[in-house]
């Protein structure tokens, strides 16, 4: 079964109107279970809408959105994906554990059951110790790893990212880089990952979709085979091949 | 010795400001009938003190009441505004023309209202005074929510309710208060003020007018000053509340 399967999908923003707007036109997209699928292109390709019509946080013009094998928004209400955005959106006024907790808490978890699920989540992404913190005591870095627990805290098969590294500096995202990578592996989910570094795109993904703008389409796909997912992986030759391709690919 | 620092200068200004104004007063610069020399006030304020703590009682308890009262239904009112767009569209020219009510203008008409022998006059003014902040303030505050958190709580495929209990409530948090600060020391000066214009008369308002009607200027002084402790005591209260509300902004100090 496929993770996402998108069919003949196009999206208009306020249409018949004179601002409008073609965020998508007739695009096609699957990923497969377990895989880890990076869009890339310039500000205004649509890859950002692309993945809220994944989520069903809006809707296509036209076309169709599988998510899990159920129309999109059957999959939003069964909570069949965790989303994590740029900004890390914590409650402020939660501490780091029930923020983790209320996907859960949504759900009507048992209490006992939240608690250790959350703590499960935060051992997940190194924070076991910063459970009683408020979001406001942590650093950028650590915030967004909470939203990243957060995200996956209800197990779901698909994790939805839209430059969640991105307001980030060069280390600690790529140290975040290699503890997603750890993530997805320890708990096969499916990621879809909007970017717009190449070398995030390359280093996390089995398959880069390469996007352009004015009407947002898919360009290309690359699929990325890389042996291995560690610091040598980012000095080796294949890699510097592969972010060449993207990088073609999106001058194309 | 951070705490002295702050804490020193504006006591010593104020020892100053007391001296320079009993210098003033009895150097025979200023009649003691105009302006009552400090000592003047003090000695009254002891002589007086079990009635000056009765009426404080009194007039707190009208604007704890008030208060109360007002706040509630003023977050109660906001969440409405908040939650349907005509009440929203609606309700803020009303609660302008509420908030331009003068006090002077609404407390002789509720005191002819009820009967001579009942706080709720008195009350109902406190409340309609602190109303109109607390109201527009946690609206504002329900209004503004995080985009990224409207979007995470589409994601879990909350409802319009849980979503008003989890998020708009809790993020207006800092602006109720905001509110309840100002409107605090607004009740108080409304339970007060509120008397001069007749009702029940056993709080500070009545006892300063009476006081001022005898000529005893030294001894409304001390009500007044009493009125002004009261302020400061609800102020204070205030603040205390909403540190103990909102622990996860006082956590960041320590």
């Amino acid at each position: 079964m496929t993770a996402v399967s998108i069919a003949g999908v196009s999206k208009v923003f306020n249409a018949g109107r004179a601002d409008e707007v073609t965020a998508l036109s007739d695009v096609d997209l699957t990923v497969d279970n377990g895989q880890f699928v990076s869009l890339i292109g310039p500000s205004g390709c649509g890859k950002s809408t692309l993945l809220r019509l994944i989520a069903d946080l809006t809707e296509p013009t036209a076309g169709t959105v599988t998510v899990a094998g159920k129309p999109a928004a059957k999959a939003r209400h069964d909570q069949e994906y965790g989303i994590a955005f740029q900004q890390a959106g914590l409650f402020e006024w939660r501490t780091v554990r029930r923020n983790v907790e209320l996907p859960l808490e949504l759900r009507k978890v048992s209490r006992a059951e939240r608690r250790t699920r959350a703590e499960e989540m935060l051992a997940l992404v190194g924070l076991s110790d910063f459970g009683g913190h408020y979001p406001a005591q942590l650093s950028g870095g650590m915030q967004q790893r909470v939203a990243i627990a957060r995200a996956l805290a209800v197990h779901p098969p698909l994790l939805l990212m839209d430059e969640p590294f991105g307001a980030l500096d060069e280390m600690t995202r790529e140290r975040l880089q290699a503890e997603l990578l750890q993530i997805c592996a320890k708990t096969g989910t499916s990621t879809v990952f909007v970017t717009h570094s190449i070398s995030e795109a390359v280093f996390l993904s089995d398959k880069v979709v390469v996007m352009s703008a004015r009407p947002g389409r898919i360009t290309a796909t690359i699929d990325i085979a890389l042996p291995t997912r560690d610091e040598a992986a980012r000095q080796s030759p294949e890699y510097f091949a592969l972010v060449t391709d993207v990088r073609k690919a999106l001058r194309a | 010795m951070k705490y002295l620092r702050s804490i020193l200068p504006p006591v010593l200004l104020g020892i100053l400001a007391i001296a320079a104004w009993e210098l003033t007063v009895k150097l025979g610069r200023i009649a003691p009938f105009i302006l009552p020399a400090p000592s003047a006030i003090w000695a009254q304020l002891v002589e007086q003190r079990g009635n000056v703590l009765d009426a404080a009682l009194a007039s707190g308890a009208n604007a704890l009441a008030g208060l109360v009262g007002g706040s509630v239904v003023a977050v109660l009112a906001a969440l409405a505004a908040s939650r349907f767009r005509l009440i929203g569209e609606v309700s803020v020219p009303f609660a302008a023309v509420f908030s331009a009510l003068p006090i002077i203008a609404l407390a002789p008409i509720l005191n002819n209202m009820f009967e001579s022998t009942s706080s709720l006059p008195r009350r109902l003014v406190a409340g309609i005074i602190a109303f109109f902040p607390v109201f527009l303030n946690t609206l504002r505050g329900l209004r503004e929510v995080d985009p990224t958190h409207r979007e995470l709580m589409d994601s879990y495929a909350a409802g319009g309710w849980t979503f008003a209990r989890l998020v708009r409530l809790p993020g207006a948090l800092p602006f109720v208060f905001t509110g309840l600060r100002q409107a605090s020391s607004l009740a108080v000066i409304a339970a007060v003020v509120a008397e001069y214009f007749g009702g029940l008369q056993d709080g500070l308002g009545a006892r300063i007018t009476s006081a001022a009607a005898f000529t005893a200027y030294p001894r409304a002084w001390a009500f007044v000053i009493g009125a002004c402790v009261l302020g400061l005591v609800f102020y204070l209260s205030t603040l205390l509340l909403e540190r103990l509300v909102m622990p996860w902004k006082t956590r960041l100090l320590t």
